[in-house]
């Protein structure tokens, strides 16, 4: 493939990028979970690139701000090829916002699934299993050989995946763009992305209710009643209550705090 | 006490910034990492080993599901290793008290990501108002206060021993546990409604449906639905890109004037 070379001035970017996707899980809440580690690791990216755009600044950070949850070794690909994405949205205006967006939410899930197989159920039980062997015996190697065959390649697969995805992301997308099937690409993108947010959502997203009414001297459970009409009714129900509210203009901010209030009042009025 | 108490209670912040917060490696704070430098802080390698190991394959198995932890791994080695050293309790013991000890501290150290959520405002107005500089320190001032407060339970438990922990569990209003529990898993739905108004539209709407129902109904995981997914977008692409094509063909001139 061509466009596969990159500059000097890249390069040292590059390097900026691949260090801070290392800190994947930088200052995670429940809201975003790794969005702070992603916006933090684009921000060499972003300021290169929309130094002459504020307009297009605030979008981007505001866009690597959302949700984003997967294994930290796929983090850097993703991370990369995020910043090809910009790259190619401010120059070329080839990739719109959505599409980047639909990309990021596609791969997470996926993503996550095949990397926590491949580190955490396979490497770091290899790992574990000869530093267990070393550490019965009270001996230090045990720990040492630990972090060197699970830790530190962790560290090495990500740098050369950070590049992997800024590179073969500029070309995949000039490909699309000069064929003239971007915007398939990006329906279809879209569509491969809101499935996976469905999946994370009926995974992740848990109405605890505990709803009891006392009609008279019958009672009735509503959680179980709901449930039954659509499992994970209630969920679906608060997750696009939310949608609604931000098509309203709410900010998130208030979504948390609103979040907090029904929380702990519903649970002293024991509907939790 | 108190010294050990301080000592190990700074390794847990310390080593926890390090090994989620910068490397992401999620590896330093496993038992068979964490055992060992427990046991140097306090003067007794081989047994900080030992245990280790024997914690080691203990929570091998035990993996996050769904966002709750069943047993914490790193907070049981730091309690378990310190009670073995510190007052001399056979390891064969120490092993048999980590599984309760995991259970009490896993449902104490996940408090304080519901509670913390609404800071994540304040991130994201920093970096709208381009204060860029600002929003990279107040994440890392975040990531650093964020652990004390279960820096200071680890303190507490190394201190007065796990029981303690237990009754000052059981003196809070049941309310503010279950509450701050339905706060946690309710605050991801704020994250995923933020992605799901960016990406929706009438069009692809529906497949948020296909997603859900594919997880909910018929229990896949992620990367089966993934499949599902990438072999319904390829489709649709591949129809898009047939469509391009024609139009291009004399032929489908007809066709277009129709549509």
């Amino acid at each position: 493939m061509k466009n596969m070379m990159i500059s000097a001035d890249e390069k040292k970017l590059l390097r900026k990028v691949e260090i801070r996707s290392h800190t994947c899980f930088l200052a995670a809440t429940m809201v975003n979970m790794e969005g702070n580690g992603f916006t933090f690791s684009l921000i060499p990216a972003i300021e290169e690139i929309y130094k002459d755009d504020p307009e297009g600044k605030k979008e981007a950070y505001t866009r690597h701000q959302q949700f984003f949850n997967t294994h930290a070794v796929p983090f850097s690909f993703i991370v990369g090829l995020a910043w090809a994405m910009e790259k190619e949205k401010k120059e070329k205006g080839s990739v719109d916002g959505e599409t980047i967006s639909s990309v990021k939410s596609a791969l997470m899930g996926p993503t996550a699934g095949m990397f926590d197989n491949l580190f955490f159920n396979c490497l770091r039980i290899i790992a574990a299993g000869i530093g267990i062997g070393l550490a019965q015996q009270g001996n230090i190697l045990g720990m040492v050989m630990f972090i060197l065959i699970y830790g530190v390649p962790q560290s090495i697969v990500k740098m050369w995946f950070c590049r992997l995805g800024y590179t073969y992301g500029t070309a995949f997308i000039d490909m699309m763009f000069s064929t003239g099937l971007m915007a398939s690409f990006t329906k279809a993108a879209s569509i491969l992305g809101i499935m996976m947010v469905g999946a994370m959502t009926a995974q992740m997203v848990y109405v605890p209710l505990n709803l009891i009414l006392h009609i008279g001297p019958a009672t009735l459970e509503v959680a179980p009643v709901l449930d039954a009409i659509f499992p994970g009714f209630m969920s679906i129900a608060l997750l696009f209550g939310y949608v609604a509210l931000i098509k309203k203009g709410w900010k998130p901010i208030n979504l948390i705090l609103l979040t907090m209030v029904i929380g702990l009042v519903g649970a002293l009025i024991h509907i939790f | 006490m108190l010294i050990a108490a301080l000592k190990l209670s700074l390794l847990y912040w310390l080593l926890g910034i390090l090994d989620t917060a910068a490397l992401g490696w999620q590896a330093l704070t496993r038992p068979i990492v964490v055992c060992p430098l427990v046991g140097i802080l306090l003067g007794d390698v081989t047994t900080g080993c030992i245990l280790g190991a024997s914690l080691e394959s203990l929570f091998m198995g035990i993996s996050a599901i769904g966002g709750s932890i069943p047993a914490d791994a790193t907070t049981t080695s730091y309690v378990a290793t310190a009670f073995v050293i510190l007052t001399g309790a056979d390891i064969e013991s120490a092993v048999a008290i980590a599984m309760p000890i995991g259970t009490v501290l896993a449902s104490v150290t996940m408090l304080p990501y519901g509670l913390f959520s609404p800071i994540q405002g304040f991130f994201t107005k920093l970096l709208q108002d381009n204060k860029i500089k600002q929003y990279e320190i107040a994440v890392w001032v975040f990531t650093f206060i964020s652990p004390l407060i279960n820096t200071v339970i680890l303190f507490g438990c190394i201190y007065f021993g796990v029981d303690a922990l237990q009754l000052a569990i059981a003196s809070l209003p049941a309310w503010v546990m279950t509450g701050l529990g339905a706060v946690s898993s309710m605050a991801l739905a704020v994250g995923f409604a933020i992605l799901t108004s960016q990406i929706m539209n009438k069009e692809t709407v529906i497949w948020f449906f296909v997603g859900f129902v594919l997880v909910k109904y018929v229990n896949l995981d992620t990367v089966a639905v993934a499949v599902i997914g990438a072999a319904v977008a390829i489709t649709i692409f591949l129809l898009e890109k047939k469509i391009i094509e024609n139009k291009g063909k004399p032929e489908s001139k007809e066709e277009e004037e129709f549509f």
